[in-house]
C-alpha cells in the first residue's frame, strides 16, 4: 500500500490560539481514516489545512503527493469533499444539485446510479430541504462521491442523525470501502469510528495524542472499550 | 463553457422560482407604469414632457436596483452562509463560477423586468423615444454595471447574513423610493431633490432619462465619469476585501 495523503508538521494559529500544533499522519490507499476529538479539537481545521482551503503557518498536507492549494485541478476531480454543516440552496431539488455538481467535472459519475446506491432514487424531484436528515447526509455523501473519487473526504457526517439513520450511512460507507475508496472521516462518536476505522488519530486542542487501529488504540489504555479508551487518552474522568 | 452554462440554467431556474425577483424587479415597475400612467399619463411633468416619458426610463431602472440591491448581496451572503461558496474550492471550478452565474441572473432579471415595462409601455401606452435607442441601451448598461458593482461591493463588506439584510433595506428601499425610479423625481420638493442626488441610482436614471428624452444634459459627461469611477472603486475594494466564508 502506498499513501495518498501525507500531513507533515501541520500548524496553523487564529488570533494568538493555535488550534492545529504540529499534526502529522499519513492515510494509505484503501483506508478508512478517522480523525476522532472533542468539538473545537482541531478537526475541521485540519481538513481546511490539508484541502489548501486554510494557509498553514507551517507544514505540508499533499494529496496524492501534489499540494491541493496550487494544483486544484488536478487533485478536485480525484477527490471528494463534504464539508461539516453545509447546506444547499433554498428550493432546490435534489435532480438540480445533482446536475448542478456534476457540472463542475470531467467525467461525473452518473447521478442516477449514485442515488440508487444511497436509497434515494425516488426523491429526484424532492426538494433538498424537504429531505429528513438522513436522507440529507447520504445526499451529501453521493454528491461528494459525484466524481468517483479515490478519496473521499466526510467531515462530522452523522451529527445530528438518529441512531437508525447513521446506521444506515454507515451500511453505505461499508460498501464504499468494499469498493476500494479510501475514506478519511471525522466524528466524535466513538461508535462510528469503531464501526468504520481501519486506523484512528485522536487530536487534542490541535495535538496529537495517539493514533493507531482501533484495537491498539484499546489495547494501549487500561479500558475495554474505545468511548472508555478515548475519555482516558483525552484526560477526563470516566464516570459511570 | 457547456459546463458554466449547465450551472447558470439552474442558478437561473432557482432564482425565478424563489419569485422575490419576480415580483420586486418585474411585476412592481410593471404596476407601477399602469398606475401612473391611470392618473397622470399624459400630464405635463416638466418642461415639455409627459409623466409617461419621465417615468419610463425611471421604472426600467426598477429591476436594476432589485437585482443589484437585493438579489446580488442577498444570494452572496446566502451561499457563503451555507458554505456553498467555500464547497466550490473543494471542487476542481472557480468559486468565481457560482459567482458569476449569480451575478449573471441579476443581469438577466434586470433584463426582463426592462423589457416587460418597455414592451408594456410602448405596445399599450403609446409610448415612443424621443432619443437613441441604442445610446439608451448604453445608459442603461452603464447604470446597471455601476450598480451591481455596489451590491457586489456590499456584498464583500457585510460579514454575516443579518448585516447584509439590514443594509439591502438601509440601501434598497432609499434607492427604490427616493431616487426618482418609483416616485417621478419631478414631484420631490427642492430639499429632497438635493438628497436624491446624492444617491449613485438617481444619476444613473438621470443619464437614462436625459438620453430616453433626447435632451441635451449639460453634465451627462460628468454622470459618466461618476458612474465609471463608482464601477471602478467599487469593483476594487469588492474583490480586495471579499471573503469566501
Amino acid at each position: 500500500m502506498s499513501a495518498c495523503i501525507e500531513v507533515k508538521d501541520l500548524t496553523k494559529s487564529f488570533n494568538g490560539r493555535v488550534v492545529v500544533d504540529g499534526i502529522t499522519f499519513r492515510v494509505e490507499e484503501g483506508e478508512v481514516f478517522g480523525l476522532l476529538g472533542h468539538n473545537g479539537a482541531g478537526k475541521s481545521t485540519t481538513i481546511d489545512l490539508l484541502l489548501g482551503l486554510k494557509k498553514p503557518d507551517h507544514g505540508t498536507g499533499t494529496v496524492f503527493g501534489l499540494d491541493p492549494a496550487t494544483n486544484r485541478k488536478a487533485v478536485f476531480e480525484r477527490v471528494g469533499v463534504q464539508l461539516q454543516s453545509s447546506t444547499y440552496q433554498n428550493n432546490i431539488r435534489v435532480d438540480e444539485l445533482c446536475k448542478e455538481m456534476s457540472a463542475l467535472y470531467e467525467k461525473p459519475e452518473d447521478y442516477h446510479r449514485l442515488l440508487q446506491f444511497f436509497s434515494l432514487e425516488n426523491f429526484e424531484k424532492s426538494k433538498v430541504n424537504k429531505l429528513s436528515g438522513g436522507e440529507r447526509q447520504r445526499l451529501s455523501v453521493a454528491l461528494a462521491l459525484i466524481n468517483n473519487p479515490e478519496i473521499v473526504f466526510l467531515d462530522e457526517l452523522t451529527t445530528g442523525l438518529d441512531t437508525a439513520a447513521r446506521r444506515e450511512v454507515w451500511r453505505h460507507l461499508r460498501e464504499l470501502k468494499k469498493k476500494g475508496t479510501t475514506i478519511f472521516l471525522t466524528t466524535h462518536y466513538m461508535e462510528e469510528a469503531e464501526s468504520l476505522c481501519d486506523r484512528i488519530f485522536l487530536i487534542k486542542d490541535g495535538k496529537k495524542i495517539t493514533e493507531g487501529t482501533v484495537k491498539d488504540v484499546i489495547e494501549n489504555s487500561p479500558y475495554e472499550n474505545l468511548e472508555d479508551a478515548y475519555l482516558w487518552y483525552m484526560g477526563e474522568e470516566i464516570t459511570r | 463553457m457547456k459546463r458554466f452554462l449547465k450551472l447558470y440554467m439552474i442558478e437561473q431556474k432557482l432564482a425565478l422560482r424563489s419569485g422575490d425577483m419576480l415580483l420586486f424587479g418585474i411585476a412592481m415597475p410593471v404596476g407601477i407604469m399602469i398606475l401612473i400612467n391611470m392618473i397622470a399619463g399624459q400630464k405635463q411633468a416638466g418642461e415639455g414632457f409627459t409623466y409617461l416619458e419621465s417615468s419610463f426610463a425611471s421604472l426600467i431602472a426598477v429591476g436594476i436596483c432589485a437585482a443589484a440591491f437585493m438579489g446580488i448581496p442577498l444570494t452572496i451572503a446566502d451561499y457563503r452562509d451555507k458554505k456553498i461558496l467555500k464547497h466550490f474550492f473543494t471542487t476542481p471550478c472557480s468559486p468565481m463560477w457560482i459567482l458569476g452565474c449569480d451575478v449573471l441572473c441579476a443581469g438577466v432579471t434586470a433584463l426582463l423586468s426592462a423589457i416587460s415595462v418597455a414592451l408594456i409601455s410602448v405596445v399599450f401606452l403609446g409610448y415612443e423615444m424621443k432619443g437613441n435607442v441604442l445610446i439608451f441601451m448604453g445608459s442603461w448598461m452603464l447604470t446597471l454595471v455601476s450598480m451591481f458593482s455596489i451590491g457586489l461591493f456590499m456584498a464583500s463588506l457585510c460579514r454575516t447574513i443579518k448585516s447584509v439584510n439590514a443594509v439591502t433595506s438601509l440601501v434598497y428601499f432609499p434607492m427604490l423610493f427616493l431616487s426618482g425610479a418609483t416616485i417621478p423625481y419631478e414631484l420631490f420638493p427642492s430639499g429632497l431633490q438635493k438628497v436624491a442626488n446624492v444617491l449613485p441610482l438617481t444619476q444613473g436614471i438621470k443619464l437614462m432619462k436625459a438620453v430616453s428624452m433626447g435632451a441635451e444634459l449639460e453634465n451627462v459627461w460628468k454622470i459618466i465619469v461618476l458612474l465609471v469611477g463608482i464601477t471602478v472603486i467599487c469593483t476594487l475594494i469588492s474583490v480586495k476585501a471579499f471573503r469566501w466564508e
